[in-house]
């Protein structure tokens, strides 16, 4: 039945505020979590982030006392939000291993939402990002053997392939062909804006924890791994923002961010295996419907417009879902994976002139070596292979298949 | 009731622009665009740009009128926002009724009508985004004057409109964009007139009264007082 969040009651959001022991969750044991629990907690920890630091930016912008205030409000109740779901998270749980599990969001995420991508540049976006996204779970697995002897399909389970993607190595691009062309706002599929509104969510969320976890590590090969890749991620987040239209207003947008807040906890909800978590998206998709009430009041008494104009009648049929999407990141890697950036385009490598600033740029960050590759070749000096978590039979690309340590 | 938000849910279409993407299912296709108005003597394609721009600050019009109506303290003022309002909504219908009869689509979004809405969205933020900083009685100075350069603009629109049709030979395309201009640029003329006339006014009954009363008014007694303003 079409779900419809401007019909639904809600949580009106004086009332969403919770004491410090209802904020302090228990977490969840790592041993026993399903993977793709831990890639919803992550996933709606980035949303809650993203909904929050645009709620900074947005009362940077007014001093409108009325709107200030419900900014601040929602903020807070989002605030709140994010400590209860990234609360979740155990303290036994290694940086190492949560980031693992970023990866495995990444991959998971952005693959679901380039099959259910309507529009075709969008498409092409998620997927030049899944590659990169795909190689950086490599990468971290072979680090998480390197330093402590773990098995990254111990977090995954085996329900997303940990093999190389598009080499970090060659991910490194110049600032200006990380840039994408955007959406049309009115044209645009409903669906479209809600897929590039959550990937941006997810890949800011990553690149700022890597960003600030890099420096927990005593080793150098982790400390450069998580410089190097942190730094891709700043690229994912500048390649994603881009395809979001700048034309809509500040209300729009805000309005935009609680209707995909909804969406994605009302997902969350459709798929939660463990019950108590369940509950958790259960009460944030019923806030966010409160805060989501919030902004569409704004959108009518300060913009004189009807939300429900703007809006689709129902929020997607579907759920934004985690689930294995092996054949379609080998289908991908096996058509796309020599793509680069050419200014706004995606263009095979080779069709690159030498003296294309990809090349002048990779020359200066990798000058000096990469810890991507250094950690490949560490692990297979010291595992005797490079660590790879194959399902579904050999790598599509002949020259990434295993290579054994001499 | 005509579209005040083009979305996908209303049909809306676009074109590709140095940084737009628009998906091939939405996208106003070159031959269409050329279709327009073939065989008259005006640039189709500028044409179709230019109507759907004009549509576009119709429908900023129609959302800023809605908004200082529901905002104004001043009985006045909300009466004419409102009657303004209803006009600019059915300027909004003949628009979409002038372009579908000359074989446009009333759903296509230009990159000029993009631009333009990006004016109005800027021109109706300036009326409350800094809503903190300016007191009652300038804030009704500041939501007339968006609502003066809104209708300075869609004048000219008019005016331009107007003006285009006079070069035009007879037939039909003459017939049906002369009917749209007789319709509404008088309606347009008027609203016009009243926001200068008005700004004047408030300017001049603001400019002549005591400084010492409006500085340390109370909040109530201002709002009574914008209440009286124009009676």
């Amino acid at each position: 039945m079409a779900f419809n969040p401007l019909d639904q009651k809600g949580i009106a959001v004086p009332d969403q505020f919770r004491n410090w022991s209802e904020l302090n969750t228990t977490p969840y044991d790592k041993h026993t979590v399903d993977p793709y629990t831990r890639t919803r907690v992550i996933l709606m920890n980035g949303a809650e982030v993203e909904s929050i630091l645009f709620s900074h930016q947005f009362a940077r912008h007014t001093d409108h006392p009325e709107l200030k205030r419900a900014l601040a409000e929602g903020r807070r109740a989002d605030a709140q939000q994010q400590r209860a779901v990234n609360g979740l998270n155990p303290g036994e749980q290694t940086p190492l291993e949560t980031t693992i599990g970023y990866e495995q969001v990444a991959v998971d995420l952005t693959s679901w939402l380039a099959r259910h991508e309507p529009d075709p540049y969008l498409r092409q976006a998620l997927d030049f990002a899944l590659l990169e996204d795909f190689d950086h779970l490599y990468r971290y697995a072979n680090l998480y053997e390197l330093l402590h002897g773990g098995q990254a399909d111990e977090i995954t389970q085996h329900l997303t392939e940990i093999t190389p993607g598009r080499p970090t190595f060659a991910e490194h691009r110049h600032p200006n062909d990380d840039i994408r062309r955007h959406f049309e706002t009115h044209a645009v599929d409903p669906l479209s804006r809600l897929h590039v509104m959550t990937i941006t969510a997810a890949e800011q969320q990553t690149m700022n924890f890597y960003m600030n976890h890099g420096a927990d590590w005593i080793e150098p090969i982790a400390r450069g791994l998580y410089a190097e890749i942190s730094l891709v991620e700043e690229q994912h987040v500048t390649h994603y923002e881009s395809l979001l239209d700048p034309l809509d207003s500040w209300i729009a947008q805000w309005v935009f961010h609680e209707y995909n807040e909804v969406y994605l906890y009302w997902s969350m909800l459709q798929q939660e295996s463990d019950r108590r978590i369940k509950t958790m998206w259960e009460l944030h998709c019923d806030m966010e419907i409160g805060q989501l009430q919030v902004a569409c009041d704004f959108m009518r008494r300060l913009e004189g417009r009807e939300p429900a104009d703007l809006l689709p009648p129902a929020l997607p049929e579907v759920p934004v879902t985690f689930e294995p999407n092996k054949d379609y990141v080998r289908e991908v890697l096996a058509t796309q994976v020599d793509l680069q950036a050419d200014g706004l385009d995606f263009v095979p490598v080779r069709e690159l002139p030498p003296d294309h600033r990809y090349f002048i740029y990779q020359k200066t960050v990798n000058a000096g070596g990469n810890p991507s590759e250094q950690v490949i070749d560490e692990n297979r000096a010291h595992s005797g292979r490079d660590y790879r978590d194959e399902t579904e039979g050999d790598h599509p690309i002949t020259d990434l298949r295993h290579v054994h340590a001499s | 009731m005509p579209t005040l938000i083009p979305t996908a849910a209303t049909g809306a279409r676009s074109v590709p622009a140095t940084m737009t993407v628009v998906d091939p299912a939405r996208t106003l296709p070159p031959e269409e665009q050329e279709r327009f108005l073939a065989g008259t003597e005006l640039n189709g394609p500028f044409v179709a740009d230019l109507l759907s721009d004009m549509l576009a600050h119709e429908r900023c019009g129609a959302q800023l009128y809605r908004s200082v109506a529901q905002r104004t303290n001043n009985p006045v003022l909300e009466e004419r926002y409102r009657h303004f309002g209803e006009e600019t909504v059915e300027h909004v219908a003949a628009l979409e009724r002038l372009i579908t009869e000359l074989g446009g689509d009333p759903a296509y979004v230009s990159p000029a009508a993009r631009a333009t809405e990006k004016a109005g969205t800027a021109l109706l933020e300036s009326t409350f985004l800094l809503g903190g900083s300016v007191d009652l009685m300038t804030l009704e100075l500041v939501m007339l004057d968006a609502v003066l350069l809104a209708e300075a603009k869609d004048h000219a629109n008019w005016s331009c409109l107007a003006a285009m049709v006079e070069d035009l030979p007879g037939g039909q395309v003459r017939e049906a964009l002369d009917a749209a201009v007789d319709e509404i640029e008088v309606q347009e003329d008027e609203h016009l007139r009243w926001a200068q006339d008005t700004r004047c006014r408030m300017i001049s009954l603001q400019a002549t009264s005591s400084p010492a009363t409006s500085r340390s008014m109370k909040a109530e007694d201002v709002i009574a007082r914008i209440k009286n303003l124009l009676t």
